[in-house]
């Protein structure tokens, strides 16, 4: 069982860290495409900011912040939005995923379509990612709740 | 000077290699811990040591900070999980 933990120390270093790490993670995704990271490696970090809240705050805490409906929702948002960026590249005349064609609807050259549509991708990514980590954190801390025989013990 | 720093980080991966020993033969579980933690900060340095050989340190910082931040967390479960069993004596 994750309680709160009662250490100031841990809990005043993690509700400083946390706004670091989010903003560390949104860089990750928005210069994914030309540094290392991207939707994936950012999806985690921000994931990373939740399993802290759980581990200091405890997981009822984490459960306020994201409970596992709201993260099957994201999830299936984070897909969407992939897979409905990729749809309407194929609306719009080009292939799937061909971001060259979104200059109809985001207006500039075509190169700067590219630059967005790829960011929109990475940005679902990372949705989907943040969301699928909290669910596999609270799927597990689940399982050693259920068994009261050892709860947390391996 | 590149040599410099490409002769600091194989011996940097020497002294890994001695914590991972720590680590295999620990006699308790807070050894082993510590061990970990003190491999994940060698990496670190190590990593940041490649960004340099490479001439490609900017990139290199951004990996770094991330395994920086990752192995926090790391340690910081490890120490939750060990407070749940209440057991650091264990082999």
């Amino acid at each position: 069982m994750i309680k709160d933990s009662g250490d100031v120390i841990v809990k005043t270093l993690a509700r400083l860290l946390a706004p670091f790490i989010v903003a560390y993670a949104l860089y990750v995704v928005m210069h994914g495409h030309h540094s290392p990271g991207g939707g994936f490696q950012g999806g985690v970090i921000l994931a990373a900011s939740f399993v802290l809240l759980a581990i200091t705050h405890g997981v009822g805490m984490m459960r306020r912040k994201l409970s596992e409906r709201v993260a099957e929702v994201l999830s299936s948002v984070g897909v969407l939005i992939y897979a409905g960026i990729g749809f309407l590249c194929i609306f719009l005349g080009g292939s799937y995923l061909d971001y060259g064609r979104l200059y109809r609807v985001f207006g500039g050259s075509e190169a700067e379509a590219r630059s967005l549509g790829i960011l929109g991708v990475e940005i679902g990514v990372a949705l989907a990612v943040m969301a699928v980590m909290c669910t596999i954190f609270l799927a597990i801390y689940k399982v050693g709740e259920e068994d009261p025989r050892d709860g947390g013990r391996k | 000077m590149k040599l410099f720093f490409l002769v600091f980080g194989v011996g940097m991966c020497g002294l890994v290699l001695l914590c991972l020993y720590r680590v295999t033969w620990g006699p308790t579980v807070l050894n082993r811990a510590a061990g970990i933690s003190a491999i994940g900060t060698k990496t670190l340095t190590i990593l940041l040591l490649m960004g340099v050989i490479y001439d490609r340190v900017a990139m290199f910082i951004d990996i770094s900070m991330v395994y920086a931040l990752l192995n926090f967390i790391g340690s910081l479960v490890l120490a939750k999980y060990l407070e749940g069993t209440g057991d650091v004596s264990c082999q």
